[in-house]
């Protein structure tokens, strides 16, 4: 019964390539624009290199300090003093790392100049996060205690700075603002998408110009704090937060009395969230609102157009369909029948979507416009997509094909 | 003509409701589109006011160091203008050109009052950046003395503050708390700049002040360096080596404003840009969708075109009958759309000038016409040449 229907629905597929082409052209566009859509989203919030265990992090990026007339606002990240006080002292995670946000330096070789971004860790760090060592191996707390003048570098600075010849640079030193650092470390690059672990070259904090001495709260860390177990996420959350309530106000800091501080280890995406949402007042609403409204408008068009174009096309059939039900078919396998021609010609699509979605995906990861790039269609986005082509199929597949089986036999014939 | 195209298209307003969401859906991803593209072409098209080519940046952070930051500051400024490669340099505060970064103030004369893009720069910035003045002149080293601090506004601010009168002279007064250092707190204006839009070719024309730096201000310490054609990194090298040599433990960073602006405009370009790509996709999309649903229509009226011809209507006038009917269709969404989209300046949702939204939607209608009239073209000139006889026979 299906292979007939499946016949069918090839048949009619071929008999009007124009209009076939008109249906592709709408399931492949939008498919394609949703999976690209969501593998980027993937890439910005999923759990990937070297974050790879970003799904049991929490993230410590922001302290907010108002006064009570909230005419006087501070945000921004903090002191490494502070952090090490309240976020190091945790007794619930494996492990917290206290990084610095970022910062840039530059660095000389033959007459070239070559930007770094600059990043301050403790030796923590290489354990809340899986940089793959190329060469080499991470600093250590002895490094950091004596202050040794030390850098992990990237696979990209190694290849710019020590002209790859293939032979070891580890041992070899790297002047940095006339300073001279020897690299001890060599890992495979982080895409700058993932602001908290990108660079190109991580310093032991007590290295100079790392300001981790800086009293006050505010400064330039944040903490990655990894739990045991993602169980374990609300109870650190909770006991960051017991931590911090302890923290008598009003206080004065850097010359700013405030009354109102705040700041929360949160997972990846909720940071991200915040940094966009600070402020809740009804304007950002509307924005949001306009946006959301904007990308449902361009995904829903091409749905729209594909009933449309399926409702007229539908018309076009109704002598074949009053033949069938003269010849004594049921509604019901009508229905059917344009149901399953439906989801066939979407997946037909959703391969399309599929071909040109990896198409442009390979295309943004070699066009170099995001080192690093790791954009994939993995299996959660693949499975979102099929889930999506269903939805389209039996959106524009069920409003005509119930229309369609309810014309009496004689107008069907008639037309 | 029209209250009979009215009857016909209400007759068929089950199928017609389709159309008209999906033209009214186009319209409304067309303004947003096009809002987007007018607003940034419309400040693309106000020259930036300076010239970038060549000037570099140098940020400098005193790190741990405490003491006498101002005055290690002023000696390399002097170190710094004193290699023959450089034409000329300026102390500024940390919203140099193309940064992200940004600094304002409610500035105030008499009952006038406007929020400026402050900046605090030095006697050379004008010259550094060649930010051409319009009336009177850039601070001088002798404006020191004064006991109000000598600043420079630009074109904008002047016509937000002082409309038609000569602000030359006038003294400013300025809510600023985050300047410490600057114990002077009225401002008196001796020159007036174009424009100066430092964030680049996309960023709005807004109002702005320039501000003397206090001799020994240890707080801003980015330094705008313009260089002679043809220098390269080994001077910046040797730069930066000897301003490490000069103030040990600082950070110094070195960028280049060329490189800046670049990264700059594809913060701007690359949503455009994707933006423009899927609702050309989509619009395509429409159009042949369009496109099939009028042929089908249209194919499915033939008797009545066959009576019509028969009666004496013309080719032509058959012809205008289809697009006509489209045309109404298409005006019933756009207005629809509009109901929608007069939303934005009313209500100010993104602080942008009521103008552009309205050429957004002016712009948004040609096209949405545009569409429908190339879509229902081809198939009113097939109906149009249906012969009586043979439509008729088939009836």
């Amino acid at each position: 019964m299906l292979l007939n229907y499946l016949k069918l629905t090839w048949k009619v597929l071929l008999r009007h390539p124009f209009y076939t082409f008109i249906t592709l052209f709408g399931i492949t566009l939008t498919l394609t624009v949703l999976m690209v859509l969501t593998s980027f989203l993937d890439h910005l919030f999923g759990t990937h290199y070297p974050e790879n265990k970003r799904n049991r992090s929490l993230y410590i990026t922001r302290l907010v300090q108002q006064d009570t007339t909230q005419q006087g606002r501070n945000m921004g990240p903090m002191s490494f003093e502070f952090l090490k006080k309240y976020a190091k002292s945790l007794k619930t995670p494996e492990r917290v790392s206290i990084t610095s946000l970022f910062g840039f330096a530059n660095t000389y070789v033959n007459g070239k100049r070559i930007k770094l971004n600059t990043k301050y860790t403790d030796a923590d760090f290489w354990g809340v996060t899986d940089f793959e060592f190329m060469d080499g191996k991470p600093y250590t707390e002895r490094n950091i205690n004596s202050g040794d003048h030390v850098v992990v570098i990237t696979d990209d600075l190694r290849r710019q700075y020590f002209e790859d010849d293939g032979a070891s640079v580890i041992g070899k030193y790297i002047d940095i603002e006339s300073i001279n650092y020897r690299v001890i470390g060599v890992v495979k690059g982080s895409p700058v998408t993932r602001p908290y672990t990108y660079g190109d070259v991580y310093f032991p904090y007590t290295a100079p110009k790392s300001n981790y001495q800086n009293k006050g709260m505010r400064g330039g860390f944040l903490a990655i704090v990894l739990a045991r177990d993602e169980k374990d996420l609300p109870a650190i959350q909770a006991e960051f937060a017991s931590g911090i309530n302890k923290i008598p106000l009003p206080q004065t800091d850097g010359g700013f009395t405030f009354h109102v501080m705040k700041i929360a280890a949160n997972q990846y995406l909720d940071d991200f969230a915040g940094t966009f949402l600070e402020g809740e007042d009804s304007r950002k609403v509307i924005v949001y609102s306009v946006i959301v409204f904007l990308m449902l408008m361009i995904m829903g068009l091409p749905a729209i157009n594909l009933v449309n174009v399926n409702v007229s096309r539908i018309m076009e059939r109704a002598s074949e369909i009053g033949v069938r039900k003269a010849f004594g078919a049921p509604a019901k396998a009508l229905l059917w029948q344009f149901i399953i021609e439906n989801i066939f010609i979407t997946f037909i699509g959703g391969l399309f979507a599929l071909l040109l979605a990896s198409l442009t995906i390979a295309l943004i990861n070699q066009s170099g416009w995001i080192p690093y790039a790791d954009l994939t269609i993995n299996f959660p986005v693949f499975a979102a997509s099929i889930a999506v082509c269903l939805v389209f199929g039996l959106l524009s597949g069920v409003l005509p094909a119930m229309r369609m089986s309810k014309l009496k036999i004689v107008d069907a014939l008639k037309a | 003509m029209l209250r009979h195209l009215l009857k016909l298209i209400w007759n068929k307003k089950g199928s017609h409701s389709l159309l008209i969401i999906e033209i009214w859906a186009s319209f409304m991803v067309l303004f947003g589109v096009l809002s987007l593209i007018v607003y940034n072409l419309n400040n693309y098209l106000e020259p930036i006011g300076f010239e970038y080519k060549n000037v570099w940046v140098v940020d400098l952070n005193n790190n741990q160091d405490t003491t006498a930051i101002g005055e290690k500051t002023n000696q390399i400024m002097q170190r710094i203008r004193s290699y023959p490669q450089v034409e000329a340099a300026s102390r500024m505060s940390g919203n140099t050109p193309f940064s992200a970064n940004t600094m304002n103030n409610a500035t105030s004369y008499q009952k006038a009052s406007a929020m400026a893009d402050d900046y605090y720069t030095d006697e050379e910035f004008s010259k550094t950046l060649d930010l051409p003045l319009t009336a009177g002149r850039w601070y001088r080293p002798e404006d020191r003395v004064s006991k109000s601090t000598p600043v420079v506004i630009n074109k904008k601010l002047q016509e937000q503050l002082f409309g038609d009168e000569n602000p030359l002279g006038k003294v400013l007064g300025n809510n600023d708390s985050e300047s410490e250092d600057n114990q002077k707190t009225s401002f008196r204006v001796v020159g007036v700049v174009g424009k100066f839009k430092a964030k680049g070719e996309f960023m709005l024309d807004k109002p702005a002040i320039f501000k003397l730096l206090n001799k020994n201000d240890s707080w801003n310490k980015q330094v705008l360096i313009k260089t002679k054609p043809g220098t390269d990194a080994t001077f910046e090298e040797r730069l930066v080596k000897d301003i490490a040599a000069m103030a040990p433990g600082w950070g110094i960073e070195v960028s280049y404003l060329t490189e800046s602006r670049a990264n700059r405009q594809n913060l701007t370009l690359v949503p455009v840009i994707i933006f423009l790509i899927i609702s050309a996709f989509l619009l395509t999309n429409v159009a042949l969708g369009l496109f099939g649903i009028l042929n089908l229509n249209i194919a499915r009226r033939k008797s009545e075109i066959g009576l019509r011809r028969a009666m004496g209507a013309t080719e032509g006038s058959v012809t205008a009958q289809f697009l006509g009917e489209m045309w109404v269709l298409a005006a019933f969404s756009v207005i629809l759309g509009l109901l929608f989209a007069i939303q934005f300046p009313i209500m100010n949702v993104f602080d942008i000038a009521g103008g552009v939204y309205f050429t957004a939607i002016a712009a948004a209608i040609v096209v949405i016409f545009v569409i429908v009239t190339l879509c229902a073209w081809y198939p009113s000139r097939q109906a149009a040449m249906v012969q009586p006889a043979i439509a008729l026979h088939e009836e």
